[in-house]
């Protein structure tokens, strides 16, 4: 709780370095903030092409059927490998002075969330300029989702954070694993082309049911079970408060470990 | 519990350092080599206990690595102690590393917010102090240019002016008023009264003791991880330096040991010194500095008794000599200089080998290093043997009065 208040007097500084990243992220180009809206808008028009021509998948639209998947994706794969280094990037600010650690995780999840959200712009304008429409009720389900994945990606960027400082190699283990991952998770695919003996182990995956959460609301125009939901939720509590319970306990030698 | 009245309660803390011999972060270094993680525990302090009252200001002392910046960085929560516990009461704010999170490419206004974040504080908060910050600092004409353009003074200026805005329950201060120019030192100096006078607590680490004499109500002297003393500040400092040019004249003696040898070899070596000359009739064979005890030295306090004792040799009868001494500062200031005339001693003649003293009652020299030539002349003023910078010897003292000698003095007052 004590630590829960102190979080919320920072709060100033959450923001600051959301607004230093977002702005920081495109600094220096000509088109500045709107390469935000502009880089997805050119992914899908790729996506487009080649879905569409080249390799034609089984799905009607796949491009929309792969994207409104791929960006929740990309969200929870910049929490993990950006979190992973998210204290090492400060590392002389931790080092000098105090704030509460977990400010810095935080901030960088908090950023990757947002940049998500202008994405999820690009994706209504594309799903309503190409035909396939938004069904306004599954849509109100949509923040749900969104604050289930966010409490699922801070929790895991609180483990990875606090490790990386003591085991350098893992930030690019990471690399690595959260590629297998996406193999993993139906991001590419649904999860009716899993054969049925490995569905159980495909189920143990807790982005499967968020993915598949997006996915239902925004492709299929469909509200979601309210038990796949809960279930998202659970898996996301119980990783922030292992995240919480492990950062606490590791950030005591952090400055000592750079 | 922590007593109502305390802002900051320190209870047998313990802080161990691992110094490793070779440390890996890497994974392949810590499989294969685990051996190699081999490390030494260094205890940089051992079981210390403080209490701080609300609105007291304390200075913590001591040598370099003594444990107390250890001290305060982990009032800060940077680091944490082995064992025992930290309590404090209040908001706590950090004059430890000025200027951490600014960013060299945004204006010193956003910087003011950024860094101002850092320290707990919400916009709104910023936004009240913003003003107070912005003419602390006086850098009102520039706030609005990037930081990469300021000087660095004007860096330091801003970020102690945020610093000290943050209105904190405890300051935490590290050798922080070394900064700035003449002027805004002493302002920094003048709002950290105004800041005590409010009630703030305040924790100073310094190695300048006048500044915390200025300031704080007790200083806590740190020495090899215990807490050697505590109380009055000037009482305590007092100790504090009569151990330091204790431990001082040890080095330095074991350092002259060593020289000497050389020296002496080098002697032996070039038997045409340069800085020797003279006839040679007879000559300095032992040069040796005493303490008022008669034990070697060549480090005293000022007022101290210095007693220069050389042993001479005669080759050839030397009529009418004269013994002569001169002492110079290590940049070739003439300090003093006499001989056996100009003190109208009785006329004697050098026949066989001999010796002589020459007992300096009160060394009133300031704080450096000093050379002493040694003479032995003819009666007109030729040289017999003149050796030039024949002793180096070195001063130290408590008090930090300036120029070349303490001319004996008293104060009367009439207030």
């Amino acid at each position: 709780m004590k630590q829960l208040k102190e979080l919320y007097d920072y709060r100033e500084m959450i923001f600051s370095l959301v607004k230093k990243d977002l702005r920081g992220r495109y600094k220096g180009s000509v088109l500045g903030f709107l390469w935000t809206f502009i880089n997805p808008l050119l992914q899908l028009m790729v996506f487009t092409l080649v879905f569409s021509i080249i390799m034609r998948a089984g799905y009607e639209q796949y491009y929309l059927f792969l994207f409104v998947a791929l960006v929740p994706w990309m969200f929870f794969a910049s929490s993990v490998q950006d979190g992973s280094t998210s204290i090492l990037r400060e590392k002389d600010m931790v080092k000098k002075i105090y704030f509460p650690r977990e400010v810095l995780p935080i901030a960088t999840v908090t950023s990757g969330f947002v940049n998500m959200l202008l994405t999820f712009i690009v994706i209504f304008v594309v799903l309503i300029f190409s035909g396939r429409g938004i069904n306004p009720l599954a849509v109100l389900c949509l923040p749900v989702v969104m604050i289930v994945q966010y409490i699922l990606c801070l929790g895991i960027a609180l483990i990875v954070a606090s490790l990386t400082v003591y085991l350098r190699d893992l930030q690019y283990i990471l690399g690595i694993l959260v590629m297998a991952l996406q193999y993993m998770t139906p991001v590419m695919y649904g999860s009716d082309m899993v054969p049925d003996w490995a569905l159980p182990i495909f189920r143990m995956n807790p982005l499967t049911p968020v993915i598949e959460i997006y996915r239902q609301i925004l492709y299929y125009k469909q509200i979601p079970h309210l038990t796949s939901l809960l279930l998202a939720f659970c898996t996301g509590v119980v990783f922030i408060v292992i995240g919480e319970l492990l950062f606490r306990k590791l950030q005591k030698g952090f400055a000592e470990n750079f | 519990m922590m007593d109502e009245r305390n802002a900051i309660e320190v209870r047998n803390i313990t802080k161990t350092f691992k110094v490793y011999y070779d440390k890996g972060t890497e994974l392949k270094e810590k499989m294969l080599f685990w051996k190699r993680n081999r490390y030494e525990n260094k205890d940089v302090l051992k079981n210390v206990s403080f209490e701080v009252k609300k609105g007291e200001a304390i200075g913590l002392v001591g040598k370099n690595g003594c444990g107390k910046s250890t001290t305060l960085k982990m009032l800060t929560k940077i680091i944490y102690p082995n064992s025992g516990e930290i309590e404090m009461q209040g908001r706590v704010s950090s004059l430890i590393e000025l200027g951490a999170g600014f960013h060299p490419d945004m204006s010193g206004r956003e910087n003011i917010y950024t860094n101002a974040s850092i320290f707990g504080l919400t916009k709104k908060e910023i936004d009240a102090r913003l003003d107070d910050i912005i003419r602390f600092s006086e850098l009102e004409e520039y706030i609005d240019n990037p930081v990469r353009t300021y000087s660095s003074g004007m860096y330091t200026r801003l970020a102690f002016s945020v610093a000290i805005n943050v209105d904190a329950d405890i300051l935490l201060i590290d050798e922080i008023l070394a900064v700035g120019d003449a002027n805004f030192q002493a302002k920094c100096f003048n709002k950290l009264r105004e800041i005590k006078a409010e009630g703030t607590t305040i924790v100073i680490v310094s190695h300048s003791l006048g500044q915390i004499e200025q300031i704080c109500d007790r200083s806590i002297w740190i020495r090899d991880g215990h807490i050697a003393l505590e109380g009055n500040p000037k009482d305590v400092h007092m100790e504090y330096l009569n151990y330091m040019n204790e431990q001082r004249i040890d080095r330095l003696e074991r350092e002259r040991t060593d020289m000497q040898i050389r020296e002496m070899n080098e002697r032996n070596d070039v038997n045409k010194n340069k800085k020797r000359y003279g006839s040679e009739d007879a000559k300095f064979t032992t040069i040796r500095m005493l303490d008022k005890d008669g034990n070697e030295q060549s480090t005293f306090k000022t007022g101290d008794e210095m007693i220069l004792d050389l042993d001479y040799h005669v080759e050839q009868k030397v009529t009418d000599a004269v013994f002569g001494f001169g002492i110079f500062r290590n940049d070739g200031l003439w300090c003093y200089g006499t001989n056996t005339r100009i003190d109208r001693m009785k006329n004697f003649d050098l026949e066989k080998d001999g010796n002589f003293k020459v007992a300096i009652t009160d060394l009133n020299l300031i704080p450096g290093q000093y050379w002493c030539d040694i003479t032995i002349e003819y009666g007109e003023g030729n040289p017999v043997d003149y050796y030039k910078q024949a002793m180096k010897f070195e001063v130290v003292s408590n008090v930090t009065d300036v120029g070349i000698s303490r001319i004996p003095h008293n104060w009367e007052l009439n207030l």
